[in-house]
């Protein structure tokens, strides 16, 4: 059984069609990459399986349970989260706090009141050994929106990672990151998301080549081909579309 | 425990031993003076749960405050052999039922109509109770609320109707519900509410029920404010529409800003700088409230951190190492 399944999922904003029918397959431990034009309908794929947005038609599965129109937080506690394009943390919060509310999520004590939080066992060891995972422990007690670029994408991962789930999507990860911070990046996906299921909506080739062991190409709201990287490379409608673009 | 931890235990301590014998000191105006700051410190510090803790701005807290002096003195009214302290848990729960009930609709808009929409079920219950004459009685109010006798509490016996009575009846009270209060802003629900003003977003995608956890704080709030309210209408033993009109809203509103809503203790002190000031401009001019109106537009524009924004940080963070959020 596959542990995403979106069948026939249409999306349109009032009256503007985004989505035409998108089938998406996902196997457990899967990498699985999806590319594709600016506008083309990527992040509204990611909007719609964790619940920011309802299909307008169509259904999605998540290990066989129906998830379409489940609020965010229910899709979040089944273990599928997801980062986004545009950093989105706890700025004024320091970064140890930024990953303790996604351990305190993770643990569901979101809205224990018996105990002191300073008190909870094993809430601070648990956020601790994330932050040394992402690489960032010894800045836990800086301001989240003062760190460099490269280390606020980190904690967007980081946060993402921290309720421990099965199935990771990551919304272009390395947005805005140079070729070094890149390296360092997939490295640390690399090594964070090792035996999960994880989609990646990527702009950078390199990226997506060097995590992923399917692509799917998204263009203008269809899957336009879906298979093993050298399969896509090698696509001559991919290559017209979207790949040769890159190469002008 | 650790060392902040403890100076902060030993300045409750002396600030509760200053308000103990503070009646065998003060005259009875000033006695009367530090109880209406008491009560309008817990109802300061109850809007600063929306507005300061959850980032929720409501233009009608008056509704819970009224909610809870309506209560009290209907309680004690008209059901014979109320005790007092019972009539004041009743005003906390009525408080909150109502709080959940205009919270359920509320907390689903955010910004301005979140708050025009508090605007609204405050004009709304303001209405009812000017209205509804037989129960409220209307502008003429409910009066003579405070049963004779003395509440007996084992070896210590307060009588409210005596001026030093209600003064440490509030007291007790007002303790109780900020002790209440500071402990839920350092439980992981009082985190998940901060982590809600910061990004509403986020916490939807870590897994917390947002709009939930913000029915949860308004609640909370409202019975914190409806307490307070039950304890204002048991000090002017009597209530009527100024409980729970628009005036008493905005007052709640002034008295949290001017002492600063970025800290759970900025509304206690706006609570007693609104307090003295307005008995003191009132003795000097009948425009006091024009002198209000300039002050607030002053502090809106230049001074919105509030009175606790003074403090050096250096002596806050010595006194409760309460880091400026």
């Amino acid at each position: 059984m596959s542990i995403l399944e979106l069948k026939d999922v249409h999306k349109d904003f009032s009256g503007l069609k985004v989505l035409f029918g998108i089938n998406l397959a996902l196997e457990q431990g899967e990498r699985h990459a999806i590319i594709g034009p600016n506008g083309a309908g990527k992040s509204t794929i990611f909007n719609l399986i964790t619940g920011k947005y309802t299909p307008s038609r169509g259904k999605i599965f998540y290990k066989g349970e129906d998830i379409t129109g489940h609020p965010p937080y229910k899709v979040a506690r089944l273990g599928l989260a997801r980062s986004f394009q545009i950093t989105n943390i706890f700025r004024t919060m320091t970064v140890f706090e930024n990953v303790r509310n996604a351990i305190l999520a993770k643990n569901r004590v979101c809205f224990h009141i018996f105990s002191r939080l300073a008190k909870m066992d094993g809430i601070e060891e648990e956020t601790e050994r994330l932050l040394a995972q992402i690489g960032l422990l010894e800045r836990k007690n800086e301001l989240a929106g003062e760190l460099a670029h490269g280390h606020q994408r980190s904690l967007e991962v980081g946060l993402t990672l921290a309720s421990d789930p099965e199935l990771i999507l990551l919304d272009e990860p390395t947005a805005g990151m140079s070729t070094e911070e890149t390296l360092e990046a997939i490295k640390l996906i690399d090594r964070v998301t090792k035996g999960k299921t994880l989609v990646v909506v990527e702009h950078d080739m390199e990226v997506v080549f060097s995590l992923a062991d399917k692509i799917t190409v998204i263009y203008y709201g269809k899957v336009l081909a879906s298979g093993p990287p050298e399969e896509i490379r090698d696509n001559q409608q991919v290559k017209d579309a979207y790949l040769g673009e890159e190469k002008k | 425990m650790k060392k902040s931890s403890f100076r902060r235990l030993a300045l409750a301590l002396a600030v509760l031993v200053l308000l103990l014998i503070a009646p065998h000191t003060l005259t009875i105006l000033q006695i009367r003076m530090v109880n209406e700051i008491a009560y309008f410190a817990l109802f300061a510090v109850s809007f600063n749960f929306l507005f300061g803790y959850a980032g929720l701005l409501s233009f009608g807290h008056a509704t819970f405050f009224g909610l809870g002096a309506y209560t009290a003195a209907l309680t004690l009214k008209h059901i014979a052999g109320m005790p007092l302290l019972l009539s004041i848990v009743m005003a906390g729960l009525v408080g909150a039922i109502g709080g959940a009930i205009i919270g359920f609709f509320c907390v689903r808009r955010k910004g301005a109509y979140f708050a025009l929409l508090t605007l609204a079920f405050n004009q709304f219950l303001w209405a009812i109770a000017w209205k509804w004459r037989e129960v409220t009685g209307g502008e003429d109010g409910i009066g003579r609320i405070v049963p004779q006798g003395s509440i007996n509490l084992g070896i210590l016996s307060i009588d409210p109707t005596k001026v030093e009575g209600m003064y440490y009846l509030t007291i007790a009270v007002v303790c109780l519900c900020l002790a209440l209060g500071w402990y839920i802003t350092q439980t992981p629900f009082g985190n998940t509410v901060k982590a809600i003003k910061v990004n509403e977003e986020r916490p939807l995608f870590l897994g917390y029920n947002v709009h939930l956890a913000k029915l949860f704080i308004f609640t909370f709030s409202a019975f914190l404010a409806a307490i307070a309210g039950s304890l204002f209408a048991l000090f002017q033993d009597f209530v009527a529409t100024s409980s729970i009109d628009l005036a008493m809203s905005t007052q709640v509103l002034f008295m949290a800003f001017l002492g600063g809503t970025g800290s759970f203790f900025g509304p206690i002190l706006g609570a007693a700088i609104y307090v003295y000031f307005t008995d003191w401009v009132s003795s000097l001019t009948d425009r006091w409230e024009f002198i209000l109106g300039v002050l607030f537009i002053l502090l809106v524009l230049y001074f919105h951190r509030g009175f606790i924004g003074l403090i050096p940080k250096k002596l806050k963070e010595a006194l409760v190492s309460e880091k400026s959020s």
